[in-house]
């Protein structure tokens, strides 16, 4: 949780150029060295059958983020809303990256209960059990990570990263990323995946251009 | 006095400190969360571990000592309420309609004990239909197909599963008089056909032992069915047949409307050894195990309610008339917070009257049973429980007991 404690910073150096310069972006890949398992669901006494694994391509999934962001970062008014689905006993998107003050709805589209809690100091909450149609929600007002789980079924789970800035960006299924309309500056990105270690980058952004950063998780 | 006396603040510390050291430790470590994948996801392994341990105060007996009128033991040695208990449960899919199962548990300083080794066999894929072979899970009832620790909202165990009677599949009482002198005495009885060394009793149901056999599970809509046919008995589980009968087992349940399970079970069985039943002058046949289950779980919210009965009847070739039980437990659970939920169950276990030339009574003492308790999760996957319990009982040395008792429990 220590990892987001310092995204409500901002960077003077790029405070300074911001408002006279073009935006850029950074972009690259993140590959994870060491694949992650399937999860395991614990095998029950009165399963039927032998339920199928979670994809690990849900997995795989990481996050791209500035570790301190520039000024004017934290002047977004408008809260946002995200949704994370219960769907065939997992939570979809198995990572959710969002910003504070987001609203995250967690429909059940399953035929079940499901008992969407979390414990993070975060944002801890619990929403109780509830049937097939209906969704419930919880306002992520500070920066962190919230991780989400299930009380009747443990081995759903998921992440969501809460940012106070909107500098972040989750990878898509061949772990690229993408963060636009960064001001240009030095700034230390953070790339994280739940199973390994985060790693961080100095990185430029120049002027009206894209700065290239890929990440090898070990 | 006793109820203050167990009931202060120092021997709760006491009680809890141990485990809320050990709590903290093993939530520092960083212990496996979710269980160990190998080979592509084919196999699959969890585990848990609890330590439970607990200060009970009896009758006419020092404040703090373990449960002397034996309320809470699941045989001889082991009481429930003092125990470090530790599981591995794992799956190996063997191909796409084949999976081998295997649960080892150990108690205490015991020897590991595999109470499942079984396969299950899906014979068509798109259908919810499983044949299961092996030592198997209970079809009977809802509590022993939830018997782990961790679905357990409280720390005692409900007396039709747990609660031994005086009754035991290796000896048998001569007279109703036999009967009547181990009344209360389940944890440790003899009777003079059979086996005369004192051993302990028999519960109505036993959760601590799968049974030996084949089962049919399925499910279509709202509707999921299980049967059975295994080696041993409700009440005696076993690996190797002892009395070349069969148990029949049942259980239909069905889901109306989410959130609601009602179920009833039935099963039949001789339940005594060949040996003790020949002692008898009889044969294992003419001692059978027949009992009928219902129960209904509710859950919205954050609440969960649950009802189970148990009617159980013994045919017994010495003794006239049919021994007879029921047992009921209500039991719900209220989660107060993300991390704190507090439980509660009451529980009754009674049998029927029956008469000797000299005496009419129940042929078992009646347990009456109500608990308290609490969780507060450490982490997800780590919770320490508190709980209050008391039981009264219509006979036996001991009549009154109370307990507190913690535990500490971590699954993966």
């Amino acid at each position: 949780m220590a990892l987001l404690a310092g995204v409500t910073g901002f960077t003077p150096a790029a405070a300074l150029v911001a408002s006279a310069a073009r935006n850029g972006a950074i972009a690259g890949r993140v590959e994870l060295r060491r694949p992650p398992s399937a999860a395991g669901r614990r095998p029950g006494v009165s399963d039927l059958g032998t339920p199928a694994m979670q994809p690990i391509a849900e997995r795989q999934m990481s996050v791209v983020y500035l570790e301190s962001a520039p000024r004017g970062a934290f002047e977004q008014t408008e809260s946002d809303r995200a949704v994370m689905d219960q769907r065939n006993e997992t939570f979809v998107p198995h990572v959710l990256a969002v910003t504070t003050g987001t609203t995250v709805d967690f429909p059940n589209s399953d035929r079940i209960y499901h008992n969407v809690f979390s414990l993070s100091k975060t944002r801890p909450f619990d929403l109780g059990r509830y049937p097939v149609g209906r969704s419930k929600s919880v306002r992520l007002d500070r920066p962190g990570i919230v991780r989400v789980f299930c009380d009747i079924h443990s081995h759903m789970s998921a992440f969501i990263l809460v940012f106070g800035h909107p500098f972040f960006s989750v990878t898509d299924a061949a772990g690229r990323y993408r963060i636009d309309n960064v001001p240009p500056g030095t700034y230390t990105l953070v790339a994280w995946n739940e199973g390994v270690t985060s790693e961080s980058r100095q990185v430029s952004v120049p002027d009206g251009g894209t700065a290239e950063v890929d990440f090898s998780l070990k | 006095m006793g109820k203050h006396r167990i009931l202060s603040p120092v021997r709760l510390l006491l009680l809890t400190l141990p485990l809320l050291c050990t709590a903290h430790a093993v939530a520092a470590q960083g212990l496996p969360a979710e269980p160990f994948v190998f080979g592509d996801g084919r196999v699959v392994v969890s585990g848990d571990v609890s330590m439970t341990t607990s200060c009970a105060h009896a009758q006419d007996a020092a404040a703090c000592t373990k449960d002397t009128g034996f309320f809470n033991f699941s045989d001889y040695n082991d009481s429930t309420l003092r125990m470090l208990g530790a599981g591995l449960s794992a799956s190996v899919r063997l191909g796409s309609k084949l999976t081998a199962l295997g649960d080892l548990r150990l108690q205490n300083a015991h020897r590991p004990r595999p109470y499942g080794v079984y396969l299950r066999f899906r014979p068509f894929e798109r259908r919810n239909f499983d044949i299961q072979g092996g030592r198997i899970p209970s079809t009977f009832g809802s509590f022993a197909r939830r018997a782990y620790s961790a679905d357990n909202p409280l720390i005692g165990y409900p007396l039709a599963y747990q609660y031994l009677t005086s009754l035991r599949d290796d000896a048998l009482p001569r007279t109703v008089d036999d009967l009547f002198r181990m009344r209360g005495r389940g944890w440790l009885s003899s009777f003079p056909l059979g086996d005369q060394t004192p051993a302990a009793g028999m519960p109505l149901a036993n959760a601590f032992r799968w049974d030996t056999g084949i089962q049919a599970h399925g499910a279509a809509g709202i509707v999921e069915a299980a049967a059975s046919v295994t080696a041993g008995s409700l009440a005696h589980p076993i690996f190797h047949d002892n009395n070349s009968g069969k148990q029949l087992a049942a259980r239909v349940s069905v889901k109306p409307v989410v959130g609601l399970v009602a179920g009833v079970s039935a099963s039949r069985a001789p339940y005594v050894t060949s040996g003790s039943a020949a002692a008898a002058g009889a044969a294992a046949n003419d001692f059978v195990q027949t009992a009928f289950g219902a129960d209904v779980e509710y859950s919205r919210a954050h609440y969960l309610l649950r009802f189970e009965t148990l009617s159980v009847a013994y045919d017994l070739a010495t003794i006239e008339p049919r021994l007879r039980a029921l047992a009921t437990m209500v039991e719900g659970r209220y989660k107060l917070t993300p991390r704190i939920h507090v439980a509660a169950r009451l529980d009754h276990l009674g049998f029927n009257t029956i008469a000797s030339p000299t005496r009419t009574d129940a042929w078992e003492a009646p347990v009456t049973r109500w608990e308290v308790g609490g969780g507060y999760a450490l982490q997800r996957n780590v919770n320490l429980r508190l709980s209050m319990q008391h039981n009264t009982r219509d006979g036996g040395r001991v009549r009154r007991m109370t307990a507190l008792s913690a535990q500490l429990l971590y699954w993966f």
